[in-house]
């Protein structure tokens, strides 16, 4: 499927804002560029946030809606969009407006990748904790607009922890700040706050600062091996309990373990792979609590590989199972082990073979879908037994699915937070409804 | 606004007792901690959610302007009504409504003293982690409002990184739910939203925080040093062997003997400045660390490092800490705290720059701040009986502002914008950046019901009702 959404009559204008060399009208381009097969009329790259502004003024008065894009790493989530008259790329928007080693901070550009900022750091000793699926495509902005970090989330907190400055334009056009470029600062509302995981719809970010980490000088990687998720579970609260102090704590489940290096490393059908930092003493210690759990130690490539491999594991599963329907879940730790329950109960009720990843010690969890044999009749049936199911703190999203399920999927989004407020936030930034729509939430 | 013919409206909703209208009653909720002043029409004490909803209804009806408060320990006048407007009290909405261990979550109403919680809890190894130094009388509802931090939010943040979930009472009156017990809830950050906007969004009457896990192993360790300038060197260069503390405070020799001579804490009494800094997690890393952080202070020209013994000489040194803003009410009528914050690496700049600001301002100016943060808490003395002094108070501190500003930072760190740094904003922000704040708080509370003329500054034009020393201050910047 393949849409021309709008008939070019606009791209003079966008030509006069960004440059001609910076408005892109060449259908095969274009083509490549569709989200969810929807194919934009035209895509821009702007150069500075000023740009970016005059693009969504414009498109503002125009009526056009605009799509944010980075390194497209995530744009084939979400719903599908209603149309894309302009797709505005963040590739240009790459400066670095401060950074000082000595201050644990940077400030950067929307477009840098995450691989340039986090090698840019790296070589002062330093750690941006955004660990994003695919790294050396994936953007700062993407990252923010998506929050979609990876297994260091357990151990430095989420990206509303240490991003402390933010940068863009709301969708009329006006230029916006948050925060700024020291680790404290409570001066104003909290716009980092409403920008990460607003999926592009509020604004078009176009930069921002991040509190940095002192780089781990060694870590290892325990995994234990459990028989069942409840075990596993049983092992979590013990690891919460104890005094350690983890930088990611991962539940891995049969399937999911399928995917990663060395497939099931643990040998059992359930695992836990915790990865802590700290010298020989500090390991040592980690060993004695953790016990005689710990089926396998990892450390150098091997390490690093099987982390790059849960990182990417929103991506990776979509590919090996284009017919899955992958959710993303956000839950009280009380409520991990209960939908576990309910989600095995589901699959096997419906003869879908199901794959479960997630950070369990802050209640994250991935969980994959997929028919084991042909029909996708009974992944709608499932998902909406499973939604019907939730524990009432409990958030949920469908990050990808296959299109039979997705007119489904559109109405499975399940938060604790008033709809109508967050509208009230979408009015104020974006009240043409110009930005990403028909994407998320509404 | 006719806050008298609502008095009774308001009598029926909460009961007699539970309203405040005599002058002589509300004059005691006409001030914060902080230098500002103005007395309020009623005072009106809710004992559940209800009745703030229909408080809420009544005030939104009648356009009285309405400031929630807690126990009115705020340094920015967060809590301070606007003349004759209305304040909702929460000393009766106190009550801790769960303790959640499996999810290591609590729910608390707003009034909740701080410590009150982490005390309730400590028979479990929990504890609630931000820690004003006002911990012992600030309420959750006021942390929640302005964002507080406290010394040991160096490793674990401030309020906003321990609240996954707030119900809030709208202008409106209605009453809605933004998160809740997961660390984060789908679509937007509301209450990352909530948390920090200074009473000027909605009312909070339900708040779910994170409860943290009390460390193992603590080491508190006192850098002593000849100089202040040496002591903010080792701030940074303590972060640059790759130790985050979980607190690292700085107090300057004027200040710690001030609080010497007040408790006792044993701050030694000819240093130039000390760094109380503490370390915590596993045993064997704390120990380790504790190594390595004497050493940078010894190597960055420290007299001594001392270490607490044992939990009476911990305790014993943070009583000091906490207690320096007490100490200083021995000394001096008067003092105005300042809440600005620097880049880490601005540290030594800025306390050379506050020694001369204090010298051309001639007033006493002492140091007591979370050094590990950037958060400086310059302390101005004065007597408030001296309005030519006061001024001058004035003038310095927002000498000081400007120069937090200049080099990367910001006006405030945990306490607030408030009324006195509202038009300070101007600084930081621009005119459009300002305009998109104001139409997010516009959205809720577009009449301006609560907390008006608080953190966000007003149109240009308004500008003549700042005092005059700001106006000279801006005047000199061309401003």
């Amino acid at each position: 499927m393949s849409t021309v959404t709008t008939p070019v009559r606009f791209t003079r204008e966008l030509r006069e804002i960004c440059g001609a060399g910076y408005v892109i009208e060449d259908p095969d381009r274009l083509e490549r560029a569709q989200i969810l097969g929807v194919t934009p009329a035209v895509a821009v790259e702007p150069a500075s946030t000023e740009e970016v502004a005059a693009v969504l003024s414009f498109a503002n008065v125009q009526g056009l809606s605009v799509v944010p894009a980075g390194g497209f790493t995530q744009q084939q989530k979400g719903n599908v969009p209603s149309h894309i008259d302009v797709l505005l790329y963040t590739s240009r928007l790459t400066g670095v407006e401060h950074y000082d080693p000595g201050d644990l901070t940077i400030g950067i550009g929307a477009g840098c990748t995450i691989a340039q900022l986090s090698s840019k750091v790296g070589a002062d000793g330093l750690l941006f904790a955004g660990d994003a699926p695919l790294p050396e495509r994936a953007t700062v902005g993407g990252l923010l607009a998506t929050s979609m970090t990876g297994p260091l989330r357990h151990g430095y907190g989420g990206l509303r922890d240490y991003c402390i400055g933010i940068k863009f334009v709301t969708g009329d056009g006006r230029k916006g700040k948050g925060g700024g470029r020291v680790v404290k600062n409570v001066a104003g509302f909290d716009m980092m706050k409403l920008l990460i995981g607003s999926w592009g719809t509020l604004a078009i970010i176009t930069g921002a600062g991040f509190k940095l980490f002192p780089a781990p000088r060694q870590t290892r990687t325990f995994v234990a091996g459990f028989a069942t998720a409840a075990e596993a579970i049983q092992y979590r609260n013990a690891v919460l309990r104890s005094p350690l102090s983890p930088i990611c704590l991962e539940l891995v489940s049969p399937q999911a373990g399928a995917l990663l290096p060395g497939g099931g490393r643990a040998g059992k059908a359930w695992s836990v792979y915790l990865r802590a930092a700290g010298s020989e003493a500090v390991l040592g210690r980690y060993r004695t609590e953790l016990g005689a759990a710990i089926a396998l130690e990892i450390d150098g490539h091997n390490e690093h590989d099987v982390w790059r491999a849960m990182e990417d594991f929103s991506n990776t599963l979509p590919e090996h199972y284009p017919d899955s329907v992958l959710l993303s879940l956000s839950l009280p730790l009380a409520d991990v082990q209960p939908v576990l329950n309910e989600l095995e109960s589901v699959a096997a009720s419906r003869g879908l073979t199901l794959a479960t990843i997630g950070t369990v010690g802050v209640g994250r969890l991935l969980a994959g879908l997929w028919p084991a044999t042909g029909s996708k009749a009974n992944l709608v049936a499932a998902v909406s037994a499973f939604r019907d199911r939730l524990p009432r703190d409990a958030s949920a999203t469908v990050l990808h699915c296959p299109d039979e399920v997705r007119t489904q999927a559109a109405a499975w989004e399940k938060t604790p937070t008033h709809f109508d407020s967050m509208r009230a936030i979408k009015r104020a930034m974006d009240p043409k409804d110009i930005l990403n729509c028909g994407r998320f939430l509404f | 606004m006719n806050l008298h013919g609502v008095v009774d409206d308001l009598r029926k909703i909460v009961g007699q007792d539970a309203v405040l209208d005599r002058p002589e009653d509300v004059m005691l909720y006409e001030y914060d901690a902080g230098v500002r002043k103005s007395t309020p029409g009623a005072v009106v004490f809710p004992q559940n959610t209800q009745q703030v909803s229909e408080i809420m209804r009544i005030a939104s009806a009648n356009r009285i302007p309405v400031v929630g408060r807690g126990a009115g320990t705020g340094l920015s006048g967060g809590a301070i009504s606007q003349a004759g407007g209305l304040v909702i009290a929460f000393s009766r909405m106190n009550r801790i409504l769960e303790v959640d261990v499996e999810n290591a979550r609590a729910v608390v109403q707003p009034g909740v003293v701080n410590l009150q919680l982490s005390e309730h809890v400590s028979h479990l190894g929990l504890y609630f982690a931000p820690d004003p130094s006002s911990q012992k009388a600030c309420t959750i509802g006021g942390n929640v409002a302005e964002n507080s931090g406290g010394p040991h939010t160096l490793l674990h943040g401030v309020t906003v990184n321990h609240v996954t979930g707030v119900e809030v009472v709208l202008p409106s009156g209605e009453i809605v739910q933004f998160g809740g017990k997961a660390a984060e809830s789908f679509g937007y950050d509301m209450t990352g939203f909530f948390v920090g906007s200074e009473g000027t969004v909605g009312i909070t009457t339900a708040i779910t925080v994170k409860l943290m896990r009390k460390a193992e192993h603590v080491a508190t360790l006192l850098g002593v040093f000849e100089s202040v300038d040496d002591a903010a060197r080792t701030v940074s260069a303590i972060t640059a062997v790759g130790i985050t503390p979980a607190a690292l405070e700085m107090l300057d020799g004027w200040t710690l003997r001030t609080i010497e001579a007040f408790c006792h804490a044993g701050f030694p009494l000819d240093a130039g400045a000390v760094l109380l800094i503490e370390l915590e997690g596993l045993r064997e890393a704390v120990e380790e660390q504790a190594v390595a952080v004497s050493e940078v202070c010894m190597r960055q020209k420290a007299r001594e490092v001392r270490r607490a013994k044992n939990e009476d000489e911990r305790a014993l040194l943070w009583k000091g800490r906490k207690m320096a803003f007490a100490a200083l009410g021995r000394v001096s009528p008067s003092y105005y705290t300042q809440d600005g914050v620097v880049p880490r690496s601005k540290i030594p700049g800025v306390l050379q720059h506050i020694g001369e600001v204090g010298k051309k301002y001639d007033l006493i100016i002492g140091n007591v701040f979370h050094a590990g943060d950037g958060n400086l808490h310059p302390l101005i003395l004065f007597d408030m009986r001296n309005a030519e002094q006061f001024e001058r108070v004035l003038a310095a501190s927002y000498d000081i502002l400007q120069y937090c500003i200049d080099v990367g930072g910001s006006i405030t760190g945990e306490h607030g914008v408030g009324m006195e740094k509202r038009d300070m904003m101007r600084r930081l922000f621009t005119d459009e950046e300002l305009d998109v704040m104001i139409s997010l708080r516009n959205a809720f509370n577009g009449d301006e019901v609560l907390n008006p003329e608080k953190m966000l500054p007003m149109p240009r034009m308004c500008r003549e009702i700042m005092g005059a020393s700001q106006n000279a201050v801006l005047a000199r910047e061309g401003m």
